[in-house]
């Protein structure tokens, strides 16, 4: 397991304390309402948390992964809707490739913003034809002198009420030189206040307290500054937002899984079934036992692949091999956190299945997450594309 | 001025396990969060420095209390001091007391030292008043909040079993505080914990602060521990849900049934 510095000691610690007095109480609250209340916000703001990973130049705390990986785990213990959670790891992996590959002007204009709260940072590359396969997607954008045009639609976005209501936007993927395929897209910032845009809302199954929908792009026009890295690279810049996203994503649901597991054995611990607690009986103690252990491994690869990103950032690291230590991270998180508060929940008995339960609600965000940024099929893929080398290479 | 603020590390749980051969709480593996009434003091030393006033954060502990003067740092102290010696293990507040003391001493030049009223763990609220002896400096304990302060004088706000009362004194002294019912304790930013990693952080031997030896660990402690236990589990009380006037009628009625009233 990484020995944590004494700085990321601290941030766990005030994290912690944060999301247990500030988040936890509220969690389901925040499900019901479909939205994180301002203070919430505004907290994780004042707290340096939001865009962690941007330069302190512009606002920004400059953590690294794992320290960021460690503000997730402490986020997703405290609040069980995971509504937090995503609103935090999208503005601290998408943050990251803007502080990377934005210019200048970009990130001094949306950063400021972002770390204070006041704008969401977001990422939308999905579209209602296929997220898989990023470049079987429409969406274009086309030179026009100092500017751009973008046209397409985005759909199962996170966080558009909240960028096309208070500020902010996305970042996005489109075709620049369609003939070249993935040679050929461009990555960029895409404010959701622009003229063009229409939002739509989808009603998801969890994680309610942060929006999810899609937007038409008809005829928006954008600066050259909102370009991130060269134009036609945008396919290999991407993935290094996904990979940062999905190592966060491989912590959140280890820490929500444990921390159901938690109440779980505690429940277990105190009711009492035909004279003994039922932690007793071993159908309990023993799939308690298993769920801990995959889970604890879990959590201790999401941080091997945290830390793979930070030495890939240093110099020190190779871009394959982060990409497969991510998708070994990523593959079954979701899965196994969903099967430990499933059981977490069936303890429980029937309040296990009552919406007062908090697991009922973690077991809904962390179902999301075999979806979002990258299903655990293209993880397998990738991963297969590593050990198999590229000519056996599935969607070829 | 100069203010120096001493702080203890306590065990976060209530639920301690005791190693019933030696007397001693197992430390190993339970998580230490600073001591309520330390930072309270901490954040009162904060809120009363101005420019050119320096904050002290000083604790005696093994080297996992690092943790807790690095979050005094995060929470505005400009300096700390850890005490740590195998000579200072084993202290009670005796010995505790007269390391600080003794190291309180080494600094010299302070104009407040602040202390909790007690700690979260052992509770006996003895090292503020006997440090004051040692120093032979006056001593408010019970204090809530500092109304004011300037060269040579202050002016403190103290619990008292009636309500409050205002105390004046002059400088140097010992301020042992309690925080008010609405105090919530202020979570260090990110920002502030990465700006403490610079600031200066010392570790300080027996041999550093000098003074009797002989008053340091258990070879200067008066208390022996007997045995230490938990208390026996209390039930669990009676909560009435009814409405207001039925909840009255049943409360009434336990009332005399247990010949309360
Ligand atoms: C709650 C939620 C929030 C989201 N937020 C965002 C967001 O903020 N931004 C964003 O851009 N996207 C977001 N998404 C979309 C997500 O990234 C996509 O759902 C995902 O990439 C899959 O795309 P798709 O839904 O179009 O499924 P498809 O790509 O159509 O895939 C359908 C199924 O086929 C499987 N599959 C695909 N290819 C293969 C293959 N070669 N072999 C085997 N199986 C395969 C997939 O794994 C999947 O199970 C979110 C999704 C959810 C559920």
């Amino acid at each position: 397991m990484i020995e944590f510095t004494e700085e990321q000691k601290l941030i766990k610690q005030s994290v912690s304390e944060f999301a247990q007095r500030k988040i936890a109480p509220i969690a389901l609250e925040m499900e019901k309402n479909k939205e994180i209340p301002q203070d919430v916000i505004k907290g994780m703001a004042e707290l340096g948390l939001l865009a962690c990973t941007a330069d302190p130049a512009y606002g920004g705390s400059g953590l690294n992964a794992v320290t960021a990986g460690v503000i997730a785990e402490e986020l997703a213990k405290g609040d069980c809707t995971g509504s937090t959670c995503v609103f935090y790891l999208v503005q601290a992996a998408w943050g990251f490739l803007l502080n990377k590959y934005g210019t200048e002007e970009a990130k001094k204009e949306i950063f400021p913003k972002a770390t204070a709260g006041d704008w969401f940072l977001g990422i939308a590359t999905t579209e209602s034809g296929g997220g898989t396969d990023v470049v079987g997607g429409k969406t274009n954008i086309k030179k026009d002198g100092d500017f751009f045009i973008v046209n397409g639609e985005k759909m199962y976005i996170s966080g558009v009420r909240e960028a096309a209501t208070n500020g902010g936007g996305h970042i996005t993927i489109a075709h620049q030189t369609p003939e070249l395929g993935s040679r050929g897209m461009t990555v960029f910032y895409l404010p959701l206040t622009a003229e063009g845009i229409t939002p739509t809302y989808i009603e998801d199954l969890g994680r309610e307290g942060i929006s999810c929908g899609g937007f038409s792009i008809d005829n928006v026009k954008i600066p050259k500054h909102y370009i991130l890295g060269e134009e036609n690279k945008g396919f290999y810049i991407i993935h290094e937002g996904y990979e940062y996203a999905r190592a966060l994503i491989a912590v959140i649901c280890a820490a929500a899984g444990l921390k159901s597991l938690e109440n779980g054995m505690n429940y277990a611990k105190e009711r009492k079934v035909f004279g003994q607690p039922l932690a007793k009986f071993q159908e309990i103690n023993f799939r308690l036992a298993e769920h801990y252990t995959k889970l604890e491994m879990l959590k201790r690869l999401g941080y091997e692949a945290l830390r793979a990103i930070d030495l890939e950032q240093e110099g020190k690291g190779n871009r394959f091999e982060t990409s497969k230590i991510v998708a070994m991270a990523k593959m079954f998180a979701s899965d196994w956190a969903c099967e430990a508060i499933n059981d977490a929940l069936q303890w429980q008995g029937a309040f296990g299945y009552s919406r007062e339960c908090p697991d009922q609600a973690a077991w809904r965000a962390v179902r999301s997450f075999s979806l979002a940024e990258g299903t655990r099929e293209v993880m397998k893929m990738i991963v297969a594309r590593e050990l198999l080398g590229k000519e056996l290479i599935s969607y070829k | 001025m100069r203010f120096i603020v001493c702080v203890k590390q306590v065990p976060e749980s209530n639920d301690l396990k005791i190693d019933p051969n030696a007397n001693r709480v197992l430390k190993k593996g339970v998580s230490t969060i600073i001591n309520f009434f330390d930072q309270f003091v901490l954040e009162e030393a904060s809120k009363i420095r101005k420019e050119g006033d320096e904050i002290i954060a000083i604790s005696m502990g093994d080297s996992e209390t690092k943790s807790t003067l690095m979050r005094c740092l995060a929470l505005g102290a400009d300096k700390a001091i850890l005490l740590n010696d195998e000579k200072f293990l084993e202290s009670d507040t005796f010995g505790t007391s007269n390391i600080l003391a003794a190291a309180l001493k080494k600094i010299g030049d302070y104009d407040i030292i602040f202390c909790g009223n007690s700690s979260l763990d052992t509770g006996s609220g003895q090292v503020g008043p006997e440090i004051a002896e040692r120093l032979d400096l006056p001593q408010v304990t019970y204090t809530e909040s500092i109304e004011n302060v300037e060269i040579g004088k202050i002016k403190i706000k103290v619990q008292t079993d009636e309500g409050y009362s205002i105390i004046e004194s002059e400088l140097p002294l010992v301020i042992a505080g309690i925080p008010p019912s609405y105090y919530q304790p202020s979570i260090p930013p990110l920002p502030k914990i990465i700006a403490a990693q610079k600031k200066p952080f010392e570790v300080w031997n027996a041999e550093d602060i000098k003074g009797d030896k002989s008053k340091f660990g258990s070879a200067g402690s008066l208390i022996k521990i007997i045995k230490l236990y938990k208390p026996p589990k209390r039930e669990q009380g009676i909560v009435i849900t009814d409405e207001p006037k039925a909840a009255i009628e049943k409360l009434m009625e336990l009332l005399n049934k247990d010949k309360v009233i």
